[in-house]
């Protein structure tokens, strides 16, 4: 099964609001950007468990820091909320980050079950105007996505 | 002569580098991102200094390459002047697509990923000082003008991503085609060997710094004002005429920009 965690700021997100703000005052945007907002996606394969709440629980002990992060979780498809064109960023190069997340998990912790991690950024732009995935598209090769080593993804929803 | 040297939000080795241009006999001063850029016009040269701009948001340098100031650099790029981007700075070079070949992004300065017999053995920050051997010819590039090719150069990093990668094969043979290559890591006696810790960064194939077309711009990871002066280096590490290494960047651009003028 795949768990898919998503995690975002309670806190100001500094770095949604400096995308924002470069869109707008740098690139031209204005009229078209109406907000933007980030959150961490980690995808964990794990082979099936008798108890599956209780290894989601565990997880995001592990994963989510409460003090400062909120966190949905949702097993196999990943479920997002309408009103904002989701823009996955990944990389396509080897991920240290999430090979780390994954022997951390299994060699330090125990989870034998976890099978593969895998992470990004999905970026929530909230766009006005005719055809919003096309802006999206064009924000995404323009600023959030550097070809040489990140991939992006449109997600359709629902 | 007077040479701007860039500050962003989060640059760190302005003042530093400032000093090292002066030292340099050049004439100087630190010039804030939110002035006029047209300002910046006045000046002989840049140099854009290290640091975390724009505390690496999104990736590192892609916020700074977006600003108006770095339109008027890449300008001044095209009219010949001399621009030097030192890690962070050499970051924000290949974000705005003046490095390589001023046509676009068409590198990326990746996670380092240290690689010993064949398995990764530490990722991420690193902070250490490196050999660098000058790959290109004598007078190819500003920022290592009066360097012969093959001479040894001990110099620092400190940086998270410095590994350069394309996607495109053909980026990085036309680097070598076109004697782009500027530094490379290598071992004291000069050697290239791919894993580390002489490649500290995993970097493709030990690409330390590169230059444009022309010459006049150069981007490189390891950071020379912090191997300027004699007491910033490891006792054992050669001077230079009193010096260290770090010096000879400095004053390569200076030698380019009076001759660039005779």
């Amino acid at each position: 099964m795949i768990i898919n965690l998503r995690v975002w700021l309670k806190i100001p997100d500094a770095e949604a609001a400096t995308v924002k703000n470069t869109l707008l005052r740098r690139m031209g945007y204005q009229g078209i950007i109406r907000d933007v907002r980030r959150e961490r996606l980690l995808s964990i394969e794990s082979d099936d468990v008798s108890d599956p709440d209780s290894l989601i629980k565990q997880l995001t002990r592990e994963l989510v820091n409460e003090n400062k992060e909120n966190f949905a979780v949702s097993v196999g498809s990943l479920e997002l909320s309408n009103g904002c064109v989701p823009v996955k960023v990944s990389l396509w190069i080897e991920d240290g980050e999430a090979i780390s997340i994954k022997d951390r998990l299994v060699k330090r912790l125990g989870l034998k079950m976890i099978r593969s991690v895998q992470r990004a950024n999905i970026w929530k732009l909230y766009i006005d105007g005719d055809d919003p995935e096309s802006v999206a598209r064009r924000i995404a090769e323009e600023l959030l996505v550097n070809p040489n080593k990140d991939r992006y993804e449109i997600i359709k929803l629902g | 002569m007077r040479i701007a040297v860039i500050q962003f939000p989060g640059t760190n080795c302005e003042h530093e580098t400032l000093v090292a241009v002066k030292e340099c006999g050049m004439d100087g001063e630190i010039f804030r991102w939110n002035r006029p850029e047209q300002e910046l016009c006045e000046f002989d040269g840049y140099v854009i200094p290290g640091g975390f701009s724009y505390q690496d948001r999104v990736r590192a340098g892609v916020i700074a390459s977006k600003e108006p100031v770095m339109a008027t650099l890449r300008e001044e790029a095209a009219n010949g002047k001399p621009i030097i981007g030192i890690c962070n700075g050499f970051q924000i070079l290949v974000e705005s697509g003046i490095l390589p070949f001023g046509d676009g992004v068409r590198l990326a300065l990746a996670q380092n990923v240290m690689i010993r017999g064949g398995e990764i053995v530490r990722r991420g920050y690193y902070c250490a000082w490196t050999m660098l051997r000058h790959d290109a010819e004598e007078r190819r590039c500003s920022g290592s003008y009066i360097l012969r090719r093959g001479e040894i150069l001990s110099i620092p990093i400190a940086h998270a991503e410095g590994n350069l990668v394309s996607s495109d094969k053909k980026v990085i043979e036309r680097l070598i085609e076109d004697d782009q290559i500027v530094f490379r890591y290598c071992s004291e006696r000069g050697d290239i060997i791919s894993e580390f810790p002489v490649n500290v960064n995993g970097s493709t194939e030990n690409i330390a710094g590169i230059c444009n077309p022309e010459g006049n711009v150069l981007g490189m990871m390891p950071h020379p004002e912090r191997a300027f002066f004699a007491w910033q280096l490891p006792w054992k590490h050669p001077r230079v005429r009193g010096y260290g290494p770090g010096r000879i960047v400095f004053e390569s651009m200076r030698r380019y920009i009076e001759e660039r003028r005779l």
